[in-house]
C-alpha cells in the first residue's frame, strides 16, 4: 500500500492517537515536546529521527509503559493512563492487543529457556495450556528457532535473541506491533527476513509502528513517516516517498548530512511520484 | 563537524610501540580482571552443567516438582530432629542413593556438599570439641595451657560429629532438590504450594538479573583488559577497579531492571510466576511420597529407640 497525501489519516478514524504529549526523564531531560500523531488500523508507520530525538520514548508511550507529563494518549477509543492500566481487565485487553519489541533484546529475553520466554505472554493472558503449547511451537517454527527451544537466552547470539524477542511478542497475536530499531544489529539476511515478515503481517491486517533511523529499508517498512526533530518535536508527518525526497528536511533533522542525498536517491533507485 | 579541526595532532601520528621486538617479558599471574572473567565463565559452566543434570531422566527429575519440594523439605525437618550419628549417617546414605538414582555423578555430588561444610560448620564446631568448652573425657590430649590439660573430649567430638552429619545430610537434600529441578519449575512449584508471591517474584528476578549482570561485568572487564597495556594490576588499582565497577554496575543494574520490568509488563505481567509445564501427580510421585514417609518414620523410630 502506498499512501498519497490525500490518503493521510485523520484523528477521527485513528486506532492510536497522541495529543500534545510531552515527557521528560527525571523531570530534567526532555524526550517529547508537544507531540501529536495518530495511527490508523492496518498502517505501517515509521517514527524517524536522529539518536535521542524521542522515538523510543514515544513507542513506550504507545505501549502504555510511559505516560506523558502533559497531553494524552488514546488507544482503541479509550484513554490510556497509569490509573486506567491498574484495572486488570483493561490492562489485559490493552496488553494483548499491543505488542512491543524492544531495541535491547537482552532486556526482553529474560526467562530461563526460550520456550518459557515465548510462553510468558500467553501465560499472562490466561490462555489454556494446550493452546499456549501450540502457539509456542508454531512461533518457534515460524521464526526458525525450534532447535533453540530449550536453550537459555544467555547462550544465544544477538540475531537469535532478536528472533526470540519477536516470537515472544507475535505469539500473543497483537493487533498493533511496536518495534524499536527492528533492523539494527541484524545481518543482511536476517534484516531481509524480518522486513518480509513485517510486510506479510501488515498485509494480514496488523498495524505496525516502528522507530528507526535506517533510511535504506524504509520504503518497504513504512507507508508513512513521522519525522522528529532534534528538539523532540514532530517535524513532519507524510508519505514515505515524500519524506525521502525532502533532502533539506532530512538534513535539518540530522538523518542525512547536508548536501548528501538520501540512500535510495544515492543508489539511483526510483521513488514513486 | 570537520574532522581536521577537532582531531588532535597526536592522534594523526604513529604511536611509538612499547616493545617492537619479540622479546620475552616478565610473566604475571592474573589479577582482579582475569579472576573475575574466569569466575564468570566458571559460573556459566556450572549453570549449564546444572541444567544438563536437571534435564536427565533420573528418578528425581521425573517427579512432580511439588511432590519433590514437599518430600525433601519433610526429610529436612526430620533430619533436624535426629539425635544419633548412625541414624543421620543412614539418612546421608539415602541421599547418596537418591543422587545415584537421579543419574548424578557421586563424586560431584559429594564434593559439592562437603566443600561448604568445613567453611560453615568447622568454625562453629571446632571450639566445641575442646575440653575447655565441652567438659568430658579427653580422648585426644593436646598438651597443657596455663597448667590446665587441653584436649578433645569424647562428648565434644560426638557433638561435633552430630552437627557435621546433620548439616551434610541437610545440604545434600537441598542440593538434590535444586540440582534436579529447573529453576522455573522450582519457582512454579513453590507458587503452587502457596509460597508468598513476593518471595517468588524476588527469587525469579534475582535469577534473571544474575545472568544479565554477569554478562555486563564480563563485558566491562574484558573491555578493560583490552585497554590494559602496562603490567599487572596492583592491589590498590585492583581495589579501585572493583569499586568503580561496582558503582557502574549499580547504575547499569538499575537501567536494566527498569527495561526488563517494562518488557515484562508489556506482555501482561502482573506479579504472578507461571510455568508452561502443567504439574501432574502420577504413580511414581505417590510411591516416592510413601518411600519418604517410610524413611522418615524409620529414622525417627530408630532414633527414639537409641534413646536421648
Amino acid at each position: 500500500m502506498t499512501v498519497s497525501d490525500a490518503d493521510m489519516p485523520t484523528a477521527d478514524d485513528a486506532l492510536l492517537i497522541v495529543e500534545g504529549a510531552s515527557y521528560s526523564y527525571l523531570d530534567r531531560f526532555p524526550a517529547l515536546d508537544d507531540v501529536s500523531m495518530s495511527v490508523q488500523s492496518g498502517e505501517k508507520v515509521a517514527l524517524l529521527g536522529a539518536n535521542g530525538c524521542g522515538k523510543s520514548t514515544l513507542l513506550k508511550v504507545l505501549a502504555g509503559l510511559l505516560f506523558p507529563d502533559r497531553g494524552r494518549y488514546t488507544a482503541f477509543a479509550a484513554h490510556v493512563t497509569e490509573d486506567g492500566l491498574e484495572d486488570a481487565q483493561f490492562a489485559r485487553g490493552f496488553r494483548s492487543r499491543v505488542g512491543v519489541v524492544f531495541q535491547n533484546s537482552e532486556a526482553q529475553v529474560f526467562s530461563p529457556t526460550v520456550r518459557e520466554e515465548i510462553a510468558f505472554g500467553p501465560l499472562n493472558m490466561g490462555l489454556e495450556r494446550d493452546e499456549i503449547a501450540e502457539r509456542v511451537d508454531d512461533s518457534l517454527a515460524m521464526l526458525d528457532i525450534l532447535d533453540l527451544a530449550d536453550r537459555a537466552p544467555y547462550q544465544l547470539s544477538g540475531g537469535q535473541k532478536k528472533r526470540v524477542a519477536i516470537a515472544s511478542v507475535l505469539v500473543m497475536n497483537p493487533d498493533v506491533l511496536l518495534l524499536d530499531e527492528p533492523t539494527a544489529t541484524l545481518d543482511a539476511r536476517t534484516q531481509d527476513w524480518l522486513i518480509d515478515l513485517l510486510v506479510e503481517l501488515n498485509a494480514a491486517g496488523k498495524t505496525i509502528v516502528l522507530a528507526t533511523h535506517d533510511l535504506n529499508t524504509l520504503d518497504r517498512l513504512a507507508d508513512r513517516c513521522i519525522v522528529f526533530s532534534e528538539d523532540h518535536r514532530v517535524a513532519t508527518d507524510g508519505p514515505t516517498h515524500r519524506v525521502l525526497r525532502d533532502q533539506d528536511l532530512l538534513a535539518a533533522v540530522n538523518l542525512v548530512r547536508a548536501g548528501s542525498r538520501s540512500p535510495r536517491l544515492a543508489a539511483g533507485w526510483p521513488l514513486p511520484s | 563537524m570537520s574532522a581536521t579541526s577537532t582531531t588532535p595532532k597526536w592522534l594523526l601520528q604513529h604511536e611509538v610501540g612499547l616493545c617492537p621486538c619479540a622479546c620475552i617479558g616478565k610473566r604475571r599471574k592474573g589479577g582482579v580482571i582475569e579472576k573475575t572473567t574466569s569466575g564468570a565463565a566458571a559460573l556459566l559452566r556450572q549453570t549449564l552443567f546444572s541444567e544438563d543434570v536437571a534435564g536427565e531422566r533420573g528418578l528425581l527429575q521425573r517427579l512432580d516438582p511439588r511432590v519433590k519440594v514437599l518430600s525433601l523439605l519433610g526429610l529436612l525437618v526430620v533430619t533436624a530432629d535426629l539425635r544419633h550419628i548412625p541414624v543421620l549417617l543412614g539418612m546421608y546414605a539415602g541421599t547418596l542413593a537418591l543422587a545415584a538414582a537421579s543419574k548424578l555423578r557421586l563424586s560431584f555430588f559429594v564434593k559439592r556438599v562437603w566443600l561448604f561444610i568445613p567453611v560453615f560448620t568447622g568454625v562453629v564446631v571446632l571450639p566445641a570439641t575442646l575440653n575447655v568448652v565441652t567438659h568430658g573425657d579427653i580422648v585426644v590430649p593436646l598438651g597443657t595451657w596455663f597448667g590446665h590439660h587441653l584436649g578433645l573430649t569424647e562428648q565434644g567430638l560426638r557433638s561435633a560429629g552430630l552437627v557435621v552429619t546433620r548439616v551434610a545430610t541437610s545440604i545434600s537434600l537441598v542440593v538434590l532438590l535444586t540440582i534436579s529441578t529447573p529453576w522455573a519449575k522450582l519457582l512454579a512449584a513453590l507458587r503452587a504450594l502457596r509460597a508468598p508471591r513476593l518471595l517468588i517474584l524476588v527469587l525469579g528476578m534475582a535469577y534473571r538479573y544474575l545472568f544479565l549482570l554477569l554478562n555486563a561485568v564480563t563485558d566491562m572487564y574484558v573491555a578493560r583488559r583490552a585497554r590494559t597495556v602496562a603490567g599487572a594490576t596492583d592491589a590498590t588499582s585492583g581495589r579501585l577497579l572493583v569499586a568503580a565497577s561496582a558503582g557502574a554496575l549499580f547504575g547499569k543494574a538499575q537501567t536494566l531492571a527498569e527495561e526488563v520490568h517494562l518488557a515484562m509488563v508489556a506482555r501482561g505481567y502482573a506479579g504472578d510466576a507461571r510455568s508452561v509445564t502443567a504439574f501432574r501427580m502420577r504413580l511414581l510421585d505417590a510411591a516416592f511420597v510413601l518411600a519418604c514417609v517410610a524413611a522418615a518414620v524409620a529414622a525417627v523410630g530408630v532414633d527414639r529407640l537409641l534413646g536421648r
